[in-house]
């Protein structure tokens, strides 16, 4: 088991390098940090000597290769307009990103998981349909958008919960209530969108776990139905599910881009947001280095859940 | 239809039946309208015997088997009375039919290869059946449940517990479910063609377990095959079913030296023999069994019965008495009929 993980993580190096070379090349087809960075005080000499001070005047491989040195050190680099170390901006946006995206992951894992078992057990019945359409209507709307609705009706309409931010400004002395509103609303919209995918997807894998022979077994055996769904047949169809909250981990933690920026949420979203609009390339490669290695975790995470669940896989 | 609960032996002794099925019926709902599956069957198992249901393929037998315990698919309506220790189980309260299950009457199953769940331990799923219907530790269950797989024949029982089913063999695995079904110790077992996907000599084993443990325990059998040779080992009584109705029923003996029914006769033709004469071409049924939605009017067996006369095709024959306890469907067992 161990070797295992050891070999899947030298196996990702090399896509992490490639990632990170590619992201390189890619950032700096999109612009120059300078004007943005000068603005009104542009002058041909002022551009010149700013991008010889942040080094991008050198060859585009020597850059590489220093600032992939400097990784190697454990050092990102300093952001171009924080004016601050890179790693320490991260760290600062990554417990906000964690604690809406835990929150929202896990209550839509929770909830798809039964709603979507719930589903398979009365497929065809009104509820199932009522529910389905429910799911396809949030499923296939745009995050930023449903973020939007959602500020409109809860903080605008019904002025219950706050639109933005983590903090009431004109409180003089905002407590663990302030902030939990503020929550409150990014995590609904993450939890939506989550929901209604993967709800989609445990209703077809319950559907076709319910028909196989081990449930008939169990339902012989005298085991209520409650237990036939959610003891026999749901730990045979949850494995495409763990697939999916692997993949999704990198995009969430990432920063569920969309809704921190709607929400003006101060999470690695927003975080990679402004250095985008800003061209602040350290920024934007820190949390490029930082998503392919929740990628590779995520991926490593579900095969190892996978392991744990289904006694047929084996780890060699 | 006649009642019988109890049956008086000469010497006094009362033999009692464990199952009374009673004009039992299965439709199924296919596009919206509901097809006879099963067609007023009734049987009855006598404590300590071994029923036999034969047929071929589609004939209903297993269909039969699954409504006895309520584990058929939502789009089927069953009717008709199955009456357990003077219940009906049709129409129990869920919970109490739980309580029969796998507790009274346990099932084991074709597919011994996709039938035990593949993600829990052997042990866990035996032990299961004993934690739902009695108030045992878990250890005592673990127990136990090791101690019924030594009695089917694992010598690697404490292994066998802490395994999963894909790494055990076919036989293997059937052998687990039969554990699994007699570890509560039921008063019937059904047991829905438990030998057709093993291997000859698999099989053999398999039906002398399930012949040793049913007199060991005095648990009752309905066996369910569409073989003969299987029958005439195991059973003390069979009903021969086809399309989806009881053409013939009687003792073993009955069925194989006396057969009535010109279908039972084509089956016993059909077996290839070993004796002297075995030069001779196997005889099979002409045609096949008739499909669900496209029932022949009067006897089902009509179109391909050799002894086909008008009235077969006009009306559908009822059961016949030949001999007490030996029925059978076909108009020339009318006694009115003066054949």
């Amino acid at each position: 088991m161990l070797k295992y993980i050891v070999r899947r993580i030298l196996e990702a190096i090399p896509t992490v390098l490639g990632v990170t070379l590619l992201s390189f090349v890619m950032i700096r087809a999109a612009g120059s940090p300078v004007r943005i960075l000068l603005g009104n005080h542009y002058t041909v000499y002022r551009a010149a000597m700013l991008s010889r001070s942040l080094g991008l005047s050198k060859p585009l491989w020597d850059q590489y290769v220093i600032w992939l040195g400097n990784l190697l050190h454990g050092n990102f680099g300093y952001s171009y307009t924080y004016d601050r170390p890179v790693v320490g901006l991260m760290l600062q946006a990554l417990p906000h990103t964690i604690i809406i995206v835990v929150v929202a992951v896990l209550a839509a894992h929770v909830f798809a998981v039964f709603l979507g078992s719930v589903q398979a057990y009365f497929e065809n019945t009104k509820f199932d349909q009522i529910v389905t359409v429910v799911n396809y209507f949030f499923y296939s709307m745009p995050t930023f958008w449903l973020a939007v609705l959602l500020i409109i009706f809860f903080s605008i309409d019904l002025n219950w919960l706050p639109s933005g931010g983590i903090v009431n400004a004109q409180l003089s002395n905002p407590g663990f209530g302030d902030w939990a509103k503020h929550l409150i609303l990014p995590i609904s919209a993450l939890f939506l969108v989550s929901v209604a995918g993967w709800a989609r997807y445990m209703r077809s894998s319950m559907r076709e776990a319910l028909l196989q022979d081990y449930v008939r077994t169990a339902r012989m055996k005298g085991a209520s139905e409650f237990r036939v769904i959610f003891v026999h047949a749901l730990r045979n169809s949850i494995l495409p599910l763990i697939t999916l909250f692997g993949l999704s981990l990198p995009v969430l933690l990432s920063g569920a881009l969309f809704v921190e920026e709607v929400f003006n949420y101060p999470g690695m979203g927003l975080l990679y947001w402004d250095a985008v609009n800003s061209r602040d390339y350290p920024i934007i490669m820190g949390v490029t280095v930082f998503i392919g290695l929740v990628t590779v975790a995520g991926n490593l995470i579900a095969d190892i859940l996978y392991g744990l669940i289904d006694p047929r896989i084996q780890y060699r | 239809m006649h009642k019988r609960c109890q049956t008086t032996l000469p010497g006094g002794a009362v033999l009692s039946n464990v199952l009374e099925v009673d004009s039992l019926s299965v439709e199924f709902r296919i596009n919206g309208e509901y097809f006879h599956a099963v067609h007023d069957v009734s049987f009855h198992i006598e404590s300590g015997e071994t029923l036999g249901i034969v047929g071929e393929s589609g004939c209903g037998k297993s269909v039969t088997s699954l409504a006895l315990l309520r584990l058929l698919t939502k789009n089927a309506r069953v009717s008709g009375e199955v009456s357990y220790k003077g219940r009906n189980l049709l129409d129990l309260p869920d919970r109490e039919m739980r309580q029969i299950r796998g507790n009274e009457v346990s099932m084991i199953f074709q597919e011994p290869m996709t039938s035990l769940n593949p993600v829990y331990k052997i042990g866990a799923q035996i032990s299961e059946a004993l934690r739902l219907h009695t108030q045992t530790t878990p250890r005592r269950a673990w127990q136990q449940s090791m101690e019924m797989l030594r009695s089917v024949g694992i010598a690697r029982a404490e292994g066998v517990m802490g395994e999963y089913p894909h790494q055990l063999s076919g036989g293997m695995r059937q052998r687990v479910m039969i554990a699994m079904s007699m570890v509560c110790n039921p008063q019937l077992l059904i047991a829905d063609e438990p030998t057709t996907a093993l291997d000859v000599t698999i099989q053999a084993q398999i039906l002398d377990l399930m012949r040793k443990l049913s007199k060991d325990l005095g648990t009752s059998v309905l066996l369910i095959t569409h073989d003969l040779g299987v029958v005439a080992e195991m059973c003390d009584r069979v009903a021969v079913m086809y399309a989806g109705e009881i053409v013939e029923q009687g003792t073993a003996k009955d069925i194989f030296h006396n057969p009535q029914h010109p279908y039972t006769r084509g089956l016993l033709n059909a077996i290839p023999k070993l004796d002297a004469a075995s030069k001779e071409r196997l005889q099979p049924i002409e045609g096949n069994v008739p499909s669900l939605t496209r029932m022949p009017k009067g006897c089902h067996f009509a179109p391909r019965c050799p002894l086909v006369f008008e009235k077969c095709r006009a009306e559908a024959p009822g059961l016949f008495r030949v001999e007490p306890g030996h029925l059978s469907r076909c108009w020339l067992n009318d006694a009115q009929e003066g054949n």
